[in-house]
């Protein structure tokens, strides 16, 4: 038996990790079981400090090699007048930093306050490590009291909505991703779709009427439909829409308001869903 | 198993903090799959069977794919390369770009094949042309380059 073993180790191994891969998906999908969702969350737990770490170095990095570049600019005969100025310079970069960030902080919490909705800030330490999901890791979670299906914004717009949350931190699904829907409404004309992300980053409105009244320009907000997302926060605009011949719907291209390369603070709100949602939150992965 | 841990942690780094930066029109290298692809090139097929899935478990809780996701495939990259590489040399440069752009290639396909099956449909046309072939390309030169550095030649002791 031993000897069996040992000469069908390699087939042995590779159907043994190919089945408890497929099991663990099987688990998550299918019956979106607890199991797989800790492993995850375990998994997620271990290396998140890291990368919160990672990212206060790389901060710290960069404004030593600031301070590196300014100082090797001194001279002998003024380095202290120089030093002084530098410090200043340091001072007033740091200041208007702090500044930028009040500035989009304020703002976001001005968004988050007209809904009634507490709101809570949190940096982006993280983005999708595939080409497949358009996700990001946040620094807050449980702790903060989030919640999975919260909204998160940014001061241009929505961003998208909590779907893994540990002690520390959350991954946050945007609204880009291709599993992605959301309800909205064409603000002009008050028509409401379905915004949804597709594999190319882009995001589309679904089942908008041939005859619906909607142009290249038009700002698009969230409906509030579902009780997920909070109504009015703005989304994108309008920059293509198509009536193809034969077609029940209108093919209607958003254009997302908030820049998800530049992301470096949201606004997670703290209103929880509306009703028993389900674990998987429907069509979404989790 | 020491080094093996600290390059993967490496990679999640990399990953979720420098390489959506890298990204060319959307496509950002996988540097996961480098990683297994350099440990199964130093490894018997079953370490680096066993390394791919680890691996490949740490990519999902990264991303938002289902957990098991990556770990299959990657397994299964681990599984091939290592077995190729017993049969094919791989010092050469245009050896290792053409495997891992082999690999990255099955990687992508069978990711396809496996959101397929769990009813995670995608266009095959768009995405094969839009997502894996660039992705392919992107990670084939910057893994060929990254394992021809003279400092990364650790990697080749991975699983030692």
């Amino acid at each position: 038996m031993t000897r069996l073993l040992v000469r069908y180790r390699r087939p042995l191994i590779l159907s043994s990790t190919l089945l408890l891969s497929f099991v663990l998906m099987t688990l998550q999908v299918r019956s979106q079981s607890p199991l797989a969702d800790l492993t995850k969350r375990m998994l997620l737990t271990t290396i998140s400090p890291i990368l919160r770490i990672a990212a206060v170095s790389k901060a710290t990095t960069v404004s030593l090699w600031k301070e590196y570049i300014d100082l090797r600019r001194v001279r002998r005969d003024n380095q202290l007048l120089r030093e002084e100025v530098r410090q200043f310079r340091v001072q007033v970069g740091e200041l208007q930093e702090a500044a930028q960030e009040n500035s989009r902080l304020n703002y976001l919490l001005q968004l988050g306050s007209p809904s009634g909705t507490e709101a809570v800030a949190a940096k982006v330490i993280g983005k999708d490590v595939t080409n497949w999901f358009r996700t990001i890791l946040i620094d807050k979670g449980g702790k903060e009291g989030i919640q999975r299906h919260m909204a998160v914004v940014a001061p241009e717009g929505l961003v998208g909505r909590v779907v893994d949350v540990t002690a520390r931190a959350s991954r946050v699904q945007l609204i880009t991703d291709p599993e992605s829907s959301i309800g909205c409404l064409v603000q002009r004309s008050r028509v409401a779709g379905v915004a949804a992300g597709s594999q190319a980053g882009t995001v589309q409105i679904k089942y908008l009427p041939l005859m619906a009244d909607v142009v290249v320009g038009d700002r698009v907000i969230t409906s509030g439909m579902g009780g997920i997302i909070p109504k009015g926060i703005p989304l994108g605009k309008v920059i293509r829409s198509s009536r193809p011949n034969g077609a029940l719907f209108q093919e209607t291209e958003v254009q997302a308001l908030a820049d998800f390369s530049r992301l470096e603070e949201v606004m997670v709100l703290k209103r929880p869903p509306e009703g028993d949602l389900p674990s998987g939150g429907g069509k979404r992965l989790p | 198993m020491s080094i093996l841990l600290l390059a993967l942690l490496g990679v999640c780094l990399l990953q979720s903090t420098v390489a959506h930066r890298l990204a060319i029109g959307g496509v950002q290298p996988d540097l996961f799959l480098v990683l297994v692809f350099g440990l199964s090139l130093s490894t018997r097929p079953e370490l680096a069977t066993v390394g791919g899935f680890l691996i490949g478990l740490y990519q999902d809780s990264l991303s938002g794919a289902p957990l098991g996701l990556n770990a299959f495939t990657l397994s299964l990259i681990g599984f091939l390369v290592s077995q190729l590489s017993r049969q094919v040399k791989t010092a050469e440069l245009a050896t290792r770009f053409a495997l891992l752009f082999l690999a990255a290639i099955a990687s992508g396909l069978t990711t396809l094949l496996v959101l397929r099956f769990f009813q995670v449909f995608r266009p095959v046309a768009s995405t094969i042309l839009w997502t894996v072939l660039p992705g392919a390309i992107y990670t084939a030169i910057l893994g060929a380059c990254l394992l021809a550095l003279p400092r990364l030649r650790w990697m080749r002791g991975l699983g030692r």
